[in-house]
């Protein structure tokens, strides 16, 4: 094959595109991670459910793309919300503290990720929605042309890391996010309402998670069993990164989407969805604690 | 100002404090003092809403507190600063006192209140965009103390302030104590070091077991025999430092 200067940086590009979605969706689980010390292994479905929703709202209501977004992010907002509280919080409370409940959460998350799919099955079904958007022409940049779907994923992503990073590192909610990541109790004793600041962040890291599906939903198609490989990818992307390191996560998620594009166009097609594991495998062997990452106590 | 009865607390089933009663009055200093694991810790986490009231009640600025949510306690302005010295480390020295007045919103009064500790703990200044995470332990404790001040507290509880720290700096910090006290601050202060402590304070308790052994006006408690037989046949570690000294 002729080494083709435009198409790597095709497969860059895209790989890059894709890359970010997986790091907003890695930034959730990392926030929800540092936040609340558990690894949230229902990620995926609430992926899957903002993604359901998005189409439901641009499809069924007709609502602008834009809008459909922000629709799917509030309800799996809310949706996450009300999880934590009313399943995961009895766990997490049980040790008398956030601290990592072990097993018990791990078992509840993976339950947790049944339960959603089942209740996916029940609403829209086992067949692949299609999610057609009318973006308009694709981008030309030189000789390659990029879809708009793409370009906007690309800004969409871009933006709600921006305003996320200035959210925690500028407002004064921000570092009540940041005091109870790093300790509750001290965070009460500040006159932080600490269980209400989880309820945010739990919340902010499914409404991410809930953008992922509704960007990456015209480029694909929908379905129940979505989740899955996008939490995989997301877990490989938080790893690479650093688990608990917020800009860990979005340069993880870029490095596993322009591996996994240059994977399948320069070694084998139809073994994509090996490379970001690939790329995990090596960070692991090299550099166990991720790229950026954190000492546990200095976390987020 | 702060009226405890009969409290009992504890961890999960198991029981730490039984029965204790304790009343602070408004502008006083006002000693806790007792070995390690003896339950002052446990006191001042109990008052504070973290941990659980198993029976007994709590009265704080003629408002029951028995049970209520820790930052609903901060916000009637009865803070704590913890014994562990916990500051922030990933955050600046700046960023950890302003969390301490994160249930006010008077902006300016923030500002000249942050002026205000700052003059007090001069050093804090100077570090005021260093993570607080490379402080040294004298340091750290004025930051976590300064932070307390901050949320403009009525009663701060200070739990063992000068714990591990050099000689010189624990002489610095009883004098900010006292200078904090003379503020308008009511004060409840765990020590180890009972002489010191006993010196500041008015009025002293005396834990032993999770309940009141003694008590009585501090005056008389440095002068009795039977304190200087408790501390030394008791399990505190630095009675040489104490009484004796
Ligand atoms: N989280 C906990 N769970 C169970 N028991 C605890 C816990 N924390 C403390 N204890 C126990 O409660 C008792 C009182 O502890 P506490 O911390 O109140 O002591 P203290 O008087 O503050 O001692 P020190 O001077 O060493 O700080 C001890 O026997 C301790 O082992
Ligand atoms: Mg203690």
């Amino acid at each position: 094959m002729d080494f083709d200067f435009n198409s790597l940086l095709a497969f860059i590009i895209f790989g890059v595109t894709i890359g970010v979605v997986y790091g907003i969706v890695a930034l959730g689980i990392s926030l929800i991670y540092s936040g609340l010390d558990i690894v949230h292994f229902a990620h995926g479905e609430i992926y899957m459910f903002g993604a359901f929703i998005g189409l439901f709202f641009s499809q069924v209501i007709g609502v602008p793309y834009p809008f459909a977004i922000i629709g799917a992010m509030i309800f799996a907002a809310l949706l996450g919300m009300f999880i934590e509280r009313v399943f995961y919080r009895r766990l997490t409370q049980a040790g008398g503290g956030y601290t990592v409940a072990g097993m018990g959460m791990i078992i509840c998350g993976f339950g947790m990720s049944v339960a959603l799919m089942n209740v996916a099955y029940l609403i829209w079904g086992a067949a692949a929605e299609p999610f057609p958007v009318d973006l308009g022409m694709p981008l030309q940049l030189g000789d390659i042309s990029i879809p708009q779907s793409y370009v906007l994923t690309a800004v969409v992503s871009m933006l709600l890391m921006v305003v996320l990073n200035y959210f925690i590192r500028n407002t004064k909610l921000g570092l009540a996010v940041r005091a109870v990541a790093h300790n509750k109790d001290i965070a009460y004793l500040m006159g932080i309402n600490v269980p209400l600041v989880i309820s945010l962040i739990f919340g902010l890291g499914c409404a991410l998670a809930a953008a992922a599906g509704v960007l990456i939903g015209p480029m694909q198609s929908v379905q129940v069993e979505m989740g899955y490989l996008m939490l995989m990818k997301a877990f490989a992307a938080a790893v690479v990164g650093g688990f608990g390191s917020l800009p860990g996560a979005l340069i993880g998620g870029i490095l596993v989407g322009i591996f996994e594009n240059l994977g399948a166009a320069y070694i084998s097609p139809s073994h994509k969805d090996i490379y970001a594991f690939l790329l995990l495998i090596l960070v692991l062997i090299f550099r166990p604690s991720g790229l950026f990452g954190v000492i546990a106590k200095v976390k987020a | 100002m702060l009226k405890i009865k009969e409290l009992h607390a504890g961890y999960g089933r198991l029981k730490i404090l039984r029965g204790i009663s304790l009343d602070v009055s408004q502008g006083t200093i006002v000693a806790l003092l007792g070995g390690n694991g003896t339950g002052k810790s446990t006191l001042l986490k109990t008052i504070s809403g973290l941990l659980p009231v198993m029976d007994g009640s709590i009265e704080f600025d003629e408002k029951d507190i028995t049970n209520s949510k820790p930052h609903h306690i901060v916000r009637s302005g009865l803070v704590q600063v913890t014994q562990s010295k916990e500051a922030y480390p990933a955050m600046t020295v700046e960023e950890n006192l302003m969390l301490g007045a994160f249930t006010r919103s008077d902006k300016a009064e923030i500002k000249y209140d942050l002026e205000g500790v700052y003059s007090f703990f001069p050093v804090l200044k100077d570090r005021r965009n260093m993570l607080s995470g490379t402080l040294s332990g004298g340091e750290v404790q004025m930051l976590v103390t300064g932070r307390g001040l901050m949320a403009k507290p009525k009663m701060l509880m200070l739990d063992e302030p000068s714990a591990a720290l050099a000689p010189k700096v624990v002489l610095e910090i009883f004098a900010n104590i006292y200078k904090i006290s003379q503020t308008g601050v009511t004060i409840l202060l765990v020590e180890q070091n009972v002489r010191m402590a006993l010196l500041l304070a008015q009025y002293a308790y005396i834990i032993r077991d999770g309940h009141i052994m003694i008590e009585g006006k501090s005056e008389e408690l440095i002068n009795d025999p039977a304190i200087k037989e408790f501390f030394l046949g008791g399990t505190v570690t630095d009675t040489s430092k104490g009484l004796n000294a």
